[in-house]
């Protein structure tokens, strides 16, 4: 399976510089179409609106976490096939099973780099 | 009336009493037993007395003394001028670090949007925005330098409220979890971990069940959580 460059992707940070380096190394996978959002109630009103090939969120944001977007997603039956990749400096087990057990599909801990997050869409999506 | 005066009177009365050669030995005996108990008490209300003053008196002296280590505290000083300084620090280290960052992904994003089709013009730009992001990179000295500020106030007030605990043998209560403590512990809001991400073989292959148990409730690295996912 190849990755659908087309597909548009949500990125969920609450800061912007953050935003702004994904966004990028997006750009320079082939990714053109990306969204952002500054936490997970924007970002679950905007999954209501359009549907999305993948959501690539943080996990600590306010009012609602990453975490709560992912439990949120998986509940809902529109929703709950999206891709979903956690992107955060929360690096304790309890919270990689908590968020495998929500039913994340790849967790990758802040800070990384290119081709850490080129493999991890690869793992989620197909081979570019 | 005072109890020496009491004492002094059944005293009196009971010489009285005496010298009156009363018939009946019973009543010189009351008398006799009356003036022993005036004494007993006496001796137990100066005795009470002696105790509450000294009480009164320490409790009089740890206020002073609380009301001095209270002083060297210095609470208005760290309240008005310490906390509020070092809050600025921080606030001007996010707005500093903020800025440098902005320079130097904009100066990075303009030499990838950059037309190499014209070699000299790409190198020249490609030489300002390298620039660019070398004075850009100046913030971390001063970050440094604010940093250290905000370290030294903190470790004014450690200093300070350690000595404080430490003269008046203060313990630690008992306090009651709040609001945001119980989201951020519902939510598994624990922030960066201090010494960046560990993990040990074992962690891994316990929660895929093997044979070993996890070491800790520790930081995982990307690849323990890349063997998570395989």
């Amino acid at each position: 399976m190849a990755v659908n460059l087309d597909a548009p992707v949500l990125v969920v940070d609450d800061y912007q510089t953050m935003i702004r380096i994904i966004r990028n190394l997006l750009k320079q996978l082939g990714f053109n179409n990306v969204e952002e959002a500054s936490d997970g109630k924007e970002a679950l009103a905007k999954m209501k609106l359009q549907k999305f090939g993948l959501v690539i969120s943080d996990w600590n944001m306010e009012p609602m976490t990453g975490y709560e977007l992912l439990r949120e997603v998986r509940s809902d039956e529109q929703l709950k096939g999206t891709p979903f990749i956690m992107v955060t400096a929360e690096s304790k087990t309890e919270n990689v099973i908590a968020a495998k057990k929500a039913g994340v599909n790849n967790y990758i801990v802040k800070p990384f780099n290119a081709q850490t997050l080129k493999a991890k869409i690869a793992s989620v999506l197909g081979d570019f | 009336m005072p109890d020496p005066q009491v004492a002094t009177r059944i005293r009196e009365a009971l010489s009285a009493l005496q010298g009156a050669n009363l018939k009946d030995p019973r009543l010189g005996e009351v008398l006799h037993l009356a003036s022993q108990m005036s004494d007993a008490m006496q001796e137990f209300f100066g005795a009470l007395d002696r105790t509450l003053y000294s009480e009164l008196r320490y409790i009089s002296a740890y206020i002073a003394r609380t009301r001095q280590e209270i002083s060297a505290l210095r609470p208005n000083d760290i309240q008005t001028d310490r906390i509020p300084t070092a809050g600025a620090e921080l606030e001007a280290i996010v707005a500093g670090t903020a800025e440098a960052t902005h320079t130097i992904m904009e100066a990075a994003e303009q030499v990838m949007a950059a037309d190499p089709a014209d070699i000299d013009a790409y190198q020249a730009l490609v030489s300002d925005k390298m620039m660019e992001i070398f004075q850009a990179c100046s913030f971390q000295d001063i970050t440094g330098q604010r940093v250290k500020k905000v370290v030294t106030t903190l470790s004014h007030i450690e200093e300070r409220i350690a000595r404080f605990a430490e003269v008046m043998g203060v313990e630690d209560a008992e306090v009651e979890e709040t609001a945001e403590e119980k989201r951020q512990k519902d939510l598994l809001l624990n922030g960066p971990a201090l010494n960046g991400p560990e993990v040990a073989q074992d962690d891994i292959d316990a929660l895929f069940g093997g044979d070993a148990a996890p070491a800790n409730d520790g930081p995982m690295d990307q690849d323990a959580l890349d063997a998570l996912f395989d």
